[in-house]
């Protein structure tokens, strides 16, 4: 019994089979011809020895079978027969093969994509050594927390308190430095954006601040050069150095290796590239794709200030991201009871904490996926698209269940003939199993090809035009997995019904001529379920489509309270390297003097949020002898920096007092205009004009309201707009570290963005211009997630119905054709043709009524659940509802239509005589 | 159909297919005669199911098999015990020892011993 001896046989008699046959055929003759002779010798003539040689060793044929059947062929032998028998019947029926596999290739590639997209957003791990062993540190605190100035992630819990990922950079130090639980312990930071001079040319990199022990802890090591290490980021400027992305490194140096040592300037601050890093690695952030550059802590005084001169030595900005690596043995409580023990003495040492005061409470979060900041904002989405698409293929399979029911039955005569030769029911099963999976791995196939075509297109649609991709979706053997899986799970799925009907098929009655009436009503009922459950799911599918595409409509048509056309938006990141507050305002003011010259430009103003960007800044609103903490509903509204020409730029009326003016200067009384929701919440009963507000109590600053301006949207198209109020950008003593500005020409943007270019270059070369878009497409991409879902769902939808169609068709003419003789007979004894096209509309009628309710009240329950993702309209929208089941059920009667015609024109004589 | 009796023979076919095989090298007519010759001409081997149970012991690597020349200069194939063959023909002879005498036991039973 030795497994090689048999591999070996098999092997040939698979790989080989034309020489082992010649084999076989050799030996058997030789057998015959001594045989033979040995039988003329006891004096049978030649015919006859030769003729009872073959006789006794029976048919050479069998013989042959037998030989290799005894070489554990035999499953093989078959397989290859069904095989080739299903693809001559694929053959046989092209136009069937092309329905099938072309919509199990759309449901099948619509689930690709969307995997694809499921499993860089929500799966994907960090490219570092063991990522599960990684510990994000987050903190949460309440109202009274004590940390004020966060820069970073932050989130609401369910009870309330705020949680966040930042600690401040002593805070870090000191847990680092008390660190007994963890392997140990390092800081990072996505810093964000920096202008990178290469050869004298400046351009816009994105940035991460990694600790000095970064990539030891992570165990990543460089595709070329070397790391950042614990020298680099020993002393404030100590290390002057940097590592690349791969992605940079391809893109901008064409990955020479002559990079190593290079030197760039950051910021304005000469630093050297020391190292590559690893095409996977992408930093500690998130696993969709990497900063361009890599710097160490030390760095951030001297190349990157920020808000102060250094943030590393200041207490009250928590900014820093902390990850540990776990030790065996140490469970996550207990590394985090102890971390928060340490968190709470490194607050108290570092900062002056009151009796009221709420330290911040430690936790732990999974650091496998670094922040994965993309997965809270997409998880419900890609949840919804999935299902969606799921349905897609739910309903593919069960167009092809249909379709192969409608197949099997006529092929039931086929089926009575096997098996009364004596072929086993169980043999019968696997030949339609083999047809339903062969059809659904073609599917399979196409469908992989649809999904490695389609699979940048969400990424694509989820960035901005006007900046690069948020990630990449990479195509890989996981992938592969998931839709080789999903072929075979739907080639069992939809192969079910035909094979269960297959073997319920009796000898006697398959070969009988008309078994078909006896059986009739039976046999149909599989196929009739299956229409309803192809009704429901389209109906879902429908509804979704509507529920959408009417969000986004609502959204596009939504009151926006300003003019968005002819806006060109750009913006300017003079760096804190060269430029203080107060001269960062003067650049400003300057360009807002420059751009207003350029003909073409009918006005421009600097503006510190630009509307409809998802970005808001809120302010305190203490009117004057009143507490913070009074009876009002509110005490805060939204605040807006921006320029003298702000209401004539974006159209936004001022009915009220004034607007800005050229006096309203750094040295002026600070000045603001308020907004009519404003003024009515705030001044209920009074003129707001002339009167006076503060900012915060601490705030010695009062504003005085010189004008009130019509209702504008601000950060989201989705809310009425709250209270705002806007103040010119020149009367901000703190300055802002960027600034974008909106022109309003009737020119085209690349005819006057070289104009716009050239102006901030004759004031300072090395800045660049970021961002450049319209204010039409800054709000499309605010509404790109209601895009994708209208465009998805719509294209889901459409499908859905196409396949409805096919599926109600299919099963109306089937339904016909067996019963033509019934309909003869019912036209011999007097039914009118009318009559006999009303009988099978009715029935196909009922067919769909019984999908569209059973739809309407899965959908209602669907909606409810993406409430939260519509807007304008109510989950059980009655228009998205009513005219999903209106529309359903026109489409079945138009495609019941063709086989009523038919049954209605069946000519009773020749119906009968068939009979 | 095969007859029941050749059920029999199936289980001890392979037995004396191998101990033909082991006496020398043998092609598929060889094994056939040798068995009727050293039988003494009380057993028929049903000529079907012969080279089945050939290629199956092949399969099964009991015997191994090559081309050669046959007595009357004809290409012929010759099968050879392998030494995995050897083994299992001992314990297979072991077996039907075993149970021949078993069976003779109770055939020769007399009803004093029963």
């Amino acid at each position: 019994m030795s497994l090689a001896s048999r591999v070996r046989t098999w092997w040939k008699a698979v790989t080989r089979s034309e020489q082992l046959n010649g084999e076989i055929e050799d030996e058997l003759a030789f057998h015959i011809e001594s045989y033979a002779n040995d039988l003329m010798r006891s004096g049978l003539p030649h015919d006859e020895a030769f003729r009872r040689a073959r006789i006794e060793l029976g048919g050479v044929t069998a013989q042959k079978e037998n030989m290799r059947a005894a070489w554990g062929t035999r499953a093989w032998d078959e397989l290859r027969g069904d095989l080739r028998y299903a693809m001559r019947m694929l053959a046989k029926s092209p136009g069937f093969a092309a329905i099938a596999i072309g919509s199990l290739a759309l449901g099948i590639g619509a689930n690709t994509v969307i995997f694809t997209v499921t499993k860089a957003i929500l799966l994907d791990k960090l490219a570092v050594s063991h990522p599960d062993e990684l510990r994000l540190f987050a903190m949460t605190q309440g109202g009274k927390g004590v940390v004020h100035g966060m820069w970073g992630y932050f989130d609401n819990t369910p009870s309330g308190k705020t949680l966040s990922t930042s600690f401040s950079y002593p805070v870090y130090q000191l847990l680092r430095q008390q660190n007994r639980v963890f392997q140990d312990v390092f800081g990072f930071k996505d810093y964000g954006r920096m202008t990178a001079t290469i050869d004298n040319k400046a351009e816009v990199v994105t940035s991460e601040m990694v600790s000095g022990n970064y990539y030891r802890v992570l165990g990543v090591h460089p595709a070329l050069g070397r790391v950042i290490t614990d020298s680099d980021d020993a002393a404030v400027g100590s290390g002057p150095v940097m590592l690349i992305s791969d992605g940079f490194w391809a893109r901008r140096f064409g990955r020479t290796p002559d990079v190593i040592g290079k030197k760039i300037e950051i910021n304005g601050t000469p630093m050297t590239i020391i190292g590559v890093n690893p095409p996977d690695f992408t930093g500690a952030y998130g696993a969709q794709s990497s900063p361009d550059i890599f710097l160490p802590f030390s760095m951030q005084p001297i190349a990157a200030p920020k808000f102060k001169s250094s943030l590393l030595t200041d207490k009250d900005l928590w900014w820093v991201m902390i990850m540990g690596r776990m030790k065996p043995g140490i469970s996550t409580e207990t590394a985090r009871a102890a971390v928060d023990l340490d968190l709470n003495a490194a607050v108290r040492a570092t900062m002056i904490v009151g009796k009221d005061d709420e330290v911040p409470r430690l936790d732990l979060e999974d650091g496998s996926r670094g922040q994965n900041a993309a997965a809270g904002d997409f998880a419900k989405p890609i949840y919804v698209l999935m299902s969606l698409a799921g349905f897609v293929l739910m309903l593919a399979c069960a167009n092809l269940a249909n379709l192969l029911l409608a197949r099997a039955s006529s092929r039931q005569r086929e089926m009575s003939v096997r098996l009364a030769l004596g072929a086993g029911r169980a043999r019968i099963l696997r030949q339609m199993f083999t047809e339903s999976l062969l059809l659904s791995i073609a599917g399979g196939a196409a469908g992989l090809l649809l999904g490695y075509l389609g699979r940048n297109a969400i990424p694509h649609l989820l960035s901005s035009s006007w900046e690069p991709t948020v990630m990449s979706s990479k195509f890989d053997w996981m992938i592969f997995g998931f839709t080789a899986a999903i072929s075979i799970f739907t080639g069992l799925l939809f192969g079910l019904a035909p094979a269960w009907q297959a073997t319920r098929t009796q000898v006697s009655s398959g070969l009988k001529d008309n078994a078909q009436t006896a059986t009739q009503r039976r046999h149909n009922f599989a196929g009739k379920t299956l229409v309803v459950i192809q009704v429901v799911l389209s109906m879902l599918l429908l509804v979704g489509a509507g529920l959408f595409v009417r969000t986004l409509m609502n959204l596009n048509h939504e009151h926006l309270g300003f003019d968005p056309n002819n806006i060109l938006l750009f913006e300017l990141n003079p760096p804190g390297t060269q430029y203080s507050p107060a001269k960062s305002t003067q650049l400003y003011h300057q360009l807002e003097e420059k751009f207003s010259a350029i003909p073409g430009v009918d006005s421009v103003t600097p503006i510190e949020i630009p509307l409809i960007s998802g970005n808001v800044s809120n302010t305190g609103v203490i009117l004057p002898g009143e507490q913070q903490s009074s009876k009002k509903s509110r005490n805060t509204a939204f605040m807006d920096l921006v320029g003298e020409h702000f209401f004539d730029t974006f159209s936004i009326p001022v009915i009220a007092g004034r607007g800005f003016r050229p006096t309203d200067t750094e040295t002026s009384r600070m000045v603001a205009v308020i907004s009519q929701e404003m003024a009515k919440q705030f001044f209920p009963d009074t003129n707001p004009i002339g009167k006076t507000f503060k900012a915060s109590e601490q705030s010695t600053d009062s504003i005085e309201i010189v004008g009130i301006s019509k209702d504008a949207k601000y950060y989201t198209l989705r809310k009425d707009p709250s209270p705002t109020y806007y103040m010119p950008y020149r009367q901000n003593a703190d300055g802002e570290e960027s600034m974008t500005f909106a022109v309003h020409t009737r020119m085209k943007p690349e005819a006057i963005v070289p104009v716009l270019r050239d102006a901030v270059a004759s004031i300072d070369k090395n800045l660049p211009l970021l961002d450049i878009r319209t204010q039409n497409e800054q709000i499309e991409d605010r509404t790109k997630q209601e895009r994708i879902f209208a465009s998805l769902t719509g294209g889901f939808g459409l499908l859905a119905l196409v396949l409805a169609c096919i599926g109600i068709y299919g099963i109306m003419a089937y339904t016909v054709s067996r019963r033509t003789n019934e309909i003869g007979i019912r036209m011999a004894l007097g039914a009118q043709s009318g009559r006999v096209l009303r009988m099978v509309l009715r029935e196909a009628s009922w067919l769909a009524a019984i999908g569209v309710v059973v739809g309407l009240g899965a959908a209602a329950a669907m909606a409810r659940l993406i409430d939260s993702m519509l807007y304008g309209l109510k989950p059980y929208d009655p228009l998205t509802l009513g005219g999903a089941a209106l529309l359903l059920f026109f489409v079945a009667l138009a495609a019941s239509w063709i086989p009523a015609r038919r049954a209605a024109s069946v000519d009773p004589i020749k119906a009968l005589r068939h009979e | 159909m095969a007859p029941k009796q050749n059920d029999l023979l199936q289980g001890t076919l392979d037995i004396m297919v191998l101990k033909a095989v082991s006496l020398g090298p043998l092609h598929g007519y060889g094994v056939l005669l040798r068995i009727q010759q050293i039988s003494g001409n009380r057993l028929e081997i049903q000529q079907g199911s012969l080279y089945p149970a050939l290629y199956r012991l092949e399969h099964e690597g009991s015997i191994d098999s090559e081309w050669g020349q046959s007595e009357n200069n004809r290409k012929a194939k010759y099968y050879r015990l392998t030494a995995a063959g050897r083994k299992r023909l001992r314990t297979e002879t072991e077996k039907w020892h075993d149970m021949a005498d078993a069976i003779g036991a109770i055939l020769s039973a007399t009803p004093e011993e029963v």
